[in-house]
């Protein structure tokens, strides 16, 4: 019987979550050698390999169809697939890792309270500064699919590598699109999210690569972890 | 999609030849802008919509650069170059690649990679005059190479303007009925919501402290706002002042304030948006508005005639012209007349020729003024399509 893949994230939060969520379900996952090594099993379920690998690179490997399974967000599936109802199959979420990708202003903008108002200050800002609105953010993709399904195009993207949350205030950026949980981190960099500004409601959930190499034997195997993680059996739609 | 053929590629060439032979001969300098530019230019005129469909990049000093989408501000830029004066008078042609992503995947008639062939002028004092020349020359090209189905679509986004001051509308109306314009969506919901005086924001700012304001006295409104967000316990942060945010209340005071707009000037402008058909009928329909309109400004109908008389000065068929009042609407950086010339074996969504007057985008490339500019690129891969069409 050939093998199946499953990407577990590498490190933090989502690794503990994960590993705990598993052997909940019956799912043991250990670690194969060293401690800090990358690569594990699951108790009783030899087919399987199990790939330590970060979270956006298992959006990658999902999107290329080098792993069969992988437990990631949805923001960076959504981000990195522009085809995802095609390349991806949702199998279980996983009921952690929420986190909501939004829009948010400076809370000082009173005159703001919708993408609309955004359009409406993007034509004066550029008369008085020379440039559209820039907005910091590492999720290129699903800021520019957001803002043209809301017919808003004049602004300018700045990629953003790590504490987007503090662009404003230092000036590189206008106002941002990025990730929250609680909302504390926006608010206490003096920013609020726009009343229609929520792009996406995310959280980790166990993916299925349609690109992988998929038998009979593989997918109910797919199926049987799935389950166990009391999903429901949803399989990848090609075999 | 499959690899050009010997034979297309030769036709291309040929065609390629006489199409700049026409323009050298009409008195346009060939020129060979850069096929890498910094994306900086396309991006803050276009806008990121933009992005979408061009190949960004960013080189191993981490200058953002793209490969260009089209020829016309890679033009702008060498003129800049060339001049210190950016108004001093110019006329370029070009042939050369250009690259746009094709979000639905690319065909034959929507390439990532296709061949323009354009020219473009800079600094004429005789505005019309030199947009019938573009688009006669353009025209006189294309039937050079052998093309005779042809039909010219006219729109001219300066034309609202004027029909807004001829529909006597408040200053206030027409500044943003003018912005809205171009965002067909966001035009149609502000045309109703002026009409119905219905308000089109949605804020929790106290209707107390946007009534304080006075845009007679910027200073007063904005010590007004800044004790509203201290009271707040809000912090002003980013680059955006306290000046910018005053003045925008104040503009929705004010257009929460205003009468709305009476029911005859919004169905003129209603009925001149809906205007499409023979250039010489639309032009019926325009006098048709202006006579009957309150205000008697002749201005919008004297540039359209006069358009029409030098087209026709210039040996354009006007039965061949159409005019379309929303044409225009939707493209980048158009800033008065636009135009296309199209082939019924091609259909309305591969026009062969595009063009128009685009006045702002210089000063977008650097100029420190805007720029008398005008110009017009033919989609050389489709026009010979339409006559291998035309042919077979």
């Amino acid at each position: 019987m050939s093998r199946l893949t499953l990407a577990i994230p590498s490190k933090g939060r989502l690794m503990e979550q994960t590993t705990d969520m598993f052997a909940r379900a019956g799912l043991i996952v250990r670690k194969v050698g060293h401690a800090r090594g990358y690569r594990g099993e699951i108790d009783g379920l030899p087919e399987v390999d199990v790939a330590y690998v970060s979270s956006s690179e298992i959006a990658d490997a999902l999107k290329a169809g080098s792993i069969h399974l992988g437990i990631t967000g949805e923001d960076l599936i959504r981000e990195n697939i522009s085809d995802a109802e095609t390349r991806i199959g949702f199998v279980h979420k996983l009921g952690f890792g929420f986190a909501d990708v939004v829009v948010a202003v400076p809370d000082c903008w009173i005159d703001v309270a919708t993408v609309a108002d955004l359009e409406e200050i993007a034509m004066p800002f550029r008369r008085r500064h020379g440039r559209w609105p820039r907005v910091a953010t590492k999720y290129m993709n699903l800021t520019r699919r957001f803002f043209a399904s809301k017919g808003f195009g004049d602004y300018r993207i700045v990629e953003s590598a790590g504490a987007t949350e503090g662009a404003p205030a230092a000036g590189t950026a206008e106002l941002i699109v990025d990730i929250t949980t609680t909302g504390e981190t926006l608010r206490a960099n003096g920013l609020r999210v726009l009343d229609d500004g929520v792009i996406l409601k995310s959280e980790a959930n166990l993916f299925a690569s349609n690109m992988a190499a998929w038998t009979p034997e593989l997918r109910s195997l797919c199926d049987g972890i799935g389950k166990r993680l009391g999903g429901a059996p949803r399989t990848p739609d090609r075999g | 999609m499959a690899a050009e053929t010997t034979r297309d590629f030769e036709a291309l060439e040929a065609q390629a030849q006489t199409l700049m032979s026409v323009f050298t001969k009409a008195g346009y300098d060939a020129v060979a802008p850069a096929v890498i530019q910094p994306a900086d230019v396309f991006l803050d005129v276009i806008g990121e919509s933009l992005r979408a469909r061009t190949y960004v990049f960013t080189d191993p000093d981490g200058a953002e650069l793209c490969l260009r989408p089209d020829l016309t501000v890679p033009t702008c830029r060498l003129h800049l170059a060339r001049h210190a004066d950016p108004t001093t008078p110019a006329r370029y042609c070009y042939r050369g690649a250009a690259f746009r992503f094709q979000p639905q995947g690319a065909d034959a008639s929507h390439p990532r990679e296709f061949r323009q062939a354009g020219i473009e002028r800079f600094g004429d004092i005789e505005r019309e005059a030199a947009e019938a020349d573009v688009i006669a020359i353009v025209i006189k090209a294309m039937e050079k190479v052998g093309l005779k189905d042809w039909s010219l679509r006219l729109g001219d986004l300066g034309l609202f303007s004027s029909i807004l001051d001829v529909a006597g509308i408040s200053p206030l109306w027409k500044k943003r009925l003018d912005d809205a314009f171009l965002k067909p969506l966001a035009f149609r919901e502000t045309l109703k919501a002026f009409a119905t005086g219905s308000s089109v924001t949605r804020l929790s700012v106290p209707d107390a402290l946007l009534s304080s304001l006075d845009g007679a006295d910027p200073t007063a409104s904005e010590a007004a706002v800044a004790a509203y967000l201290e009271e707040k316990s809000i912090e002003l942060i980013g680059t955006r002042p306290l000046s910018d945010i005053t003045e925008h209340l104040i503009g929705i005071r004010e257009s929460r304030e205003e009468k709305p707009l009476d029911a005859a000037a919004a169905a003129l402008i209603g009925r001149y948006v809906g205007i499409s058909g023979p250039a010489r009928t639309a032009g019926a329909k325009i006098a048709e508005l202006v006579n009957g309109a309150p205000s008697g400004s002749r201005a919008a109908l004297e540039m359209y005639d006069r358009r029409l008389a030098l087209l026709a000065n210039a040996g354009i068929d006007l039965d061949r012209v159409t005019f379309s009042a929303e044409f225009g609407r939707t493209l980048a950086y158009y800033s008065g007349l636009v135009f296309e010339v199209r082939a019924k074996t091609l259909g309305p969504q591969s026009p062969l020729a595009t063009g128009g007057r685009y006045d702002g985008l210089m000063r977008a490339a650097g100029a420190d003024v805007d720029v008398s500019a005008v110009g017009a690129a033919i989609h050389t891969e489709r026009l010979l399509a339409a006559m291998q069409g035309a042919s077979s």
